[in-house]
């Protein structure tokens, strides 16, 4: 029986359907095996991964919704595109876009190039001149920073040793969807010792499959190396997709250290449902921060696996929650070795009518002696229409470890507002610094360009908010 | 002569054995009709999927009652054992109702209690003498048949319970006392239903212990209705024997104004799956609920808590400690619900667990639901083990390390215990706490000692 390092039968398979050479691929919705078989056709992809996207499906096929969280019950999967060929994308026009996302551009001062591929309207964006420079210094230093498709064409060795490791398809159902569809993300290997100084974007590595529905990310860093990525953008990405799901996996070798920034802002009519894990060995460290400001539902909770002794797991997580939207935002850590540390610290904020908050899992495996763990959710309710939910779970195996949650559940308190006030600042603005020192502690930790547009984006976000 | 329904046929939960209950009990044809229904919802009713939330961590087929049949108590051969719980529980009581397998077997200092119009007495004899007090509430103040299966199962075959009614404006002073008690092998489904009328006041202690013979499941319910202004004290100290298994509904309506205090300790059976709930339905209601859990060997305790917030002005404050040695362990899982409207809300929760063993395990999901802005609400929870520094610092007093542990054990629960103003209950929880430790008696009772222990726990 032939299996691959997957442990897929890929027998199981052999017989399988097979592309007639001179197929032409029409897009069209739904999902069947057809679908996916064309998918990795069209990509050109190995046997082995066409294996695991079969696969993929066939779990995806058999997993139930998930009975607990946001109601996703609108969710239609035969209503969607699952992929489209790049020259195939329609190409939108400027006039067509919502005006809230045009003047939402407009004040956040996203340069006219940059707005038309946010809007999916331009076809690329490409800095060229800062991409290049950048890219010569991380082939110079031996760092891999690609998209996934085209790591699967060059890099096959380290994609198929290390894909769907973090995150099996038989994780969840979202993450089985992923598996068989997936299309895009980025692949980043950084080897031993490297400390890539600059923040690696996903901004930077462009092209056509750089915004997807279902990206596919891969991060591998060797021992002793240092990287931060940063995924997304703040500024309102324009989609008419409906459902999001990507599954980011990481892995974080001895005493290296990784940092995944990530700032959401779909547009309002987004699922976004994803599964992001990390899995950190001796004394590594990984560090998720993590912000949702758009989508109509988002449900991702960011995980460390602490497996040798050492490692350590650090999550900031920060939600907004407008009209229409919400936020399940969370994190997971998993205490499986010894000595080994964590703290979550997340922040969120609900406002007309929108629900916002946490919900996240703490377990320490027995063995994992000597381990920490703090947890601290704050939310800030900022009307009387709106909504806040904490759901922390703790599973504690092992007795000789320290595991404290904390959570506080507040409104702007009048006598702050009343302080700033009586200083001559007016009740929009002096909202607008509360709101602003409520979140100081993850604003702070993003790189500076982001932290300025989170805080213009919340800004907008809280017009209207007084009187 | 105790004996299970229909002894000498063995007879599962089925339409005759309610029916023989509610003969046996004599009871008004709305109670009946009450069983009825929840009779339907039994037979209807599947056990909760082991993957619903609220049973992840206790699958629902270990409260089982395959080969186990209704206790029936006829009569009130025996009751020695019962009596003589109850004589060495809160000397200071003003009167105290014992129940052997459902059947009220004494009531003692009632009669002080009739002329001011309080009702005290076990269910049955409340069902006959006083079925109009009854049936506003009973079953429908707070614990509901079509819950689920457990709850559907208490209301059909009720065994039996305590009945408490206090007329407006009453204030009994001195603390009652209510033993439950079980003997034999089988099954019980004692009820509590405790009605404060406007402006009264009063404190029930209850005590569910017993002795089995053979394996025995226990689904109690307790159902506390405190109206406008009234002030309710209600303790469980739940010390089943460690064949029996517990299923229980703890649920307080809390008025207008009104303030119910809560403390349940758990202590007994080998399994407990418990939901206590406050439910603040009008402004200005106040709910303390303190939780005190101390397990050891296998015993598994699972507690769901529900601060339920529906009306602007309320307050709620829980504290919950658990301590488990050997290879015990615990779940606690506390919702605090904020409705929409329920302003100026203040709510708190605090979760600590305490782990003695390294084969203890601890589980906490303290949460929140909020959906109103202007309160105050917070929640805290906590795993942690014996501080080495601290059995260190007590064995340097002349302590030995298992008088040091047990020292330890008692400061972690003094915090509950030291807000609870009832001195009978607090003696007998500090020798029940050393019983579980193995010890002969309680150490902070020795002035001595009192000032070592508030030293160490001082500390941070």
């Amino acid at each position: 029986m032939a299996t691959n390092p997957l442990g897929i039968d890929l027998d199981h398979y052999k017989w399988g359907f097979r592309k007639p050479e001179n197929y032409v691929f029409k897009s069209r919705k739904g999902l069947s095996r057809e679908v996916v078989e064309e998918i990795s056709y069209l990509k050109g992809e190995p046997e082995w991964m066409r294996a695991f996207r079969l696969h993929s499906l066939e779990v995806f096929l058999s997993k139930p919704m998930p009975t607990w969280g946001p109601d996703l019950s609108s969710i239609h999967f035969d209503d969607i595109y699952y992929y489209i060929k790049p020259t195939d994308r329609q190409a939108r026009s400027w006039d067509e876009l919502p005006p809230e996302i045009k003047d939402t551009y407009e004040r956040l001062g996203i340069p006219e190039a940059e707005r038309k591929f946010l809007a999916g309207v331009g076809a690329q964006y490409e800095s060229e001149v800062v991409y290049h420079s950048l890219k010569e210094e991380w082939e110079k230093l031996g760092v891999i920073f690609v998209d996934t498709d085209t790591a699967v064409r060059e890099y096959p060795e380290l994609v198929q040793e290390y894909f769907g490791t973090v995150v099996p398809p038989e994780d969840n159902k979202f993450a089985a969807l992923n598996s068989a569809v997936w299309s895009g993300g980025s692949f980043i290997y950084v080897p031993a010792g490297v400390r890539v100084d600059i923040p690696l974007q996903a901004y930077f590595r462009i092209n056509a499959e750089n915004v997807g529905q279902f990206e596919r990310t891969l991060i591998i860093v060797e021992p002793g190396a240092y990287v931060h990525y940063v995924e997304g953008c703040t500024a309102p990405i324009y989609t008419t997709d409906s459902l999001h799901s990507a599954v980011v996996e990481i892995i974080v070798k001895e005493g290296a250290r990784c940092r995944y920034t990530t700032i959401q802002n779909w547009s309002k009519n987004v699922y976004n449902l994803v599964t992001k894990r990390a899995v950190a060995y001796r004394d590594a460290t990984m560090e998720w921060v993590d912000g949702n400001l758009g989508s109509k539902i988002t449900m991702k909770y960011p995980s460390v696996y602490m497996v040798e002794p050492g490692a350590k797991a650090e999550i900031l997580s920060v939600a907004f929650a407008g009209a229409g939207q919400h936020q399940d935002p969370g994190g997971k850590v998993i205490h499986a070795a010894p000595h080994t540390q964590s703290s979550i610290v997340s922040k969120s904020i609900s406002k007309d009518g929108g629900r916002a908050g946490y919900r996240g899992l703490v377990k320490v495996y027995k063995g994992a002696r000597g381990s920490k763990c703090a947890v601290r959710c704050d939310a800030l309710i900022l009307d009387d229409r709106s909504r806040s939910d904490t759901y922390p779970t703790m599973e504690i195996d092992e007795e000789d470890v320290q595991v404290t949650h904390e959570a506080t559940v507040s409104k702007v308190s009048d006598e702050q507002l009343f302080y700033l006030m009586s200083r001559g600042i007016r009740e929009d603005e002096a909202m607008n610094m509360i709101v602003r020192g409520f979140i100081e502690p993850i604003a702070k930790e993003l790189p500076l360009e982001y932290a300025v547009e989170l805080n213009r984006l919340i800004a907008l976000e809280m017009e209207g908010s007084v009187g | 002569m105790d004996h299970a329904v229909g002894a000498g046929t063995v007879r599962g939960f089925d339409e005759a054995t309610w029916q023989e209950l509610s003969g046996a009990w004599g009871e008004p044809p709305w109670l009946r009709k009450r069983r009825q229904e929840a009779w339907e919802h039994f037979r209807s009713l599947p056990l909760p999927a082991p993957t619903e939330e609220a049973w992840r961590r206790t699958p629902p087929e270990k409260l089982a009652w395959d080969g186990l049949q209704p206790l029936v108590a006829r009569g009130a051969a025996d009751a020695g054992d019962a009596l003589q719980a109850a004589a060495s529980l809160l000397p200071d009581r003003l009167a105290a109702v014992v129940i052997r397998n459902g059947a009220g077997v004494r009531a003692e200092g009632v009669e002080a209690l009739t002329p001011r119009g309080v009702v005290f007495c076990d269910l049955r004899t409340a069902a006959r003498e006083h079925p109009e007090l009854l049936e506003p509430f009973l079953f429908r103040a707070g614990l509901r048949p079509e819950e689920n299966v457990f709850t559907a199962q208490h209301v059909a075959f009720t065994t039996g319970g305590a009945f408490l009614h206090v007329p407006a404006g009453v204030e009994v002073d001195r603390p009652l006392l209510v033993v439950d008690w079980l003997a034999g092998e089988g099954f019980l489904a004692p009820h509590t239903l405790v009605v404060l009328e406007r402006g009264s006041r009063a404190t029930l202690v209850q005590l569910r212990s017993g002795r089995a013979s053979g394996p025995a499941l226990v689904n109690a319910g307790v159902e506390l209705v405190v109206a406008e202004g009234a002030q309710l004290r209600f303790v469980q100290l739940q010390d089943l024997p460690d064949q029996a298994r517990s299923f229980g509904v703890v649920r307080a309506q809390v008025g207008r104004d009104a303030t119910v205090h809560t403390l349940v300790a758990s202590f007994g059976a080998s399994l407990e799956k418990l939901f206590v709930e406050s439910w603040l339905d009008a402004p200005g209601g106040s709910s303390e609920m303190l939780g005190a859990f101390f397990a050891r060997d296998g015993q598994h305790y699972d507690v769901h808590t529900l601060q339920e917030h529906r009306a602007p002005h309320t307050t709620s404050d829980l504290l919950y400690k658990v301590a488990l040695l050997d290879s015990a362990r615990s779940v606690f899982a506390g919702l605090i619900r904020v409705h929409p409207g329920a302003q100026k809300t203040n709510a708190f929760q605090s979760n600590r667990n305490l782990l003695l063993s390294g084969q203890a395990r601890a589980d906490s999901k303290p949460e929140l639901e909020i959906m109103a802005n202007d309160l105050r609400c917070t929640h805290g929870s906590a795993v942690s083990r014996l501080e080495e520094q601290h059995l260190f610092y007590l064995q340097t007093r002349g302590l030995t390390r298992q008088q040091a542990v047990h020292m330890i054990v008692e400061g972690f629960f003094s915090e509950v215990l030291d807000r609870l103003p009832v001195e009978g209950v607090r003696f007998w929880l500090e020798a029940r706490v050393a019983r579980t430790m193995g010890a002969p008696a309680p150490l902070g009772r020795l002035a001595a000692l009192r000032g070592l222990l508030e030293e160490v726990t001082a500390r941070p």
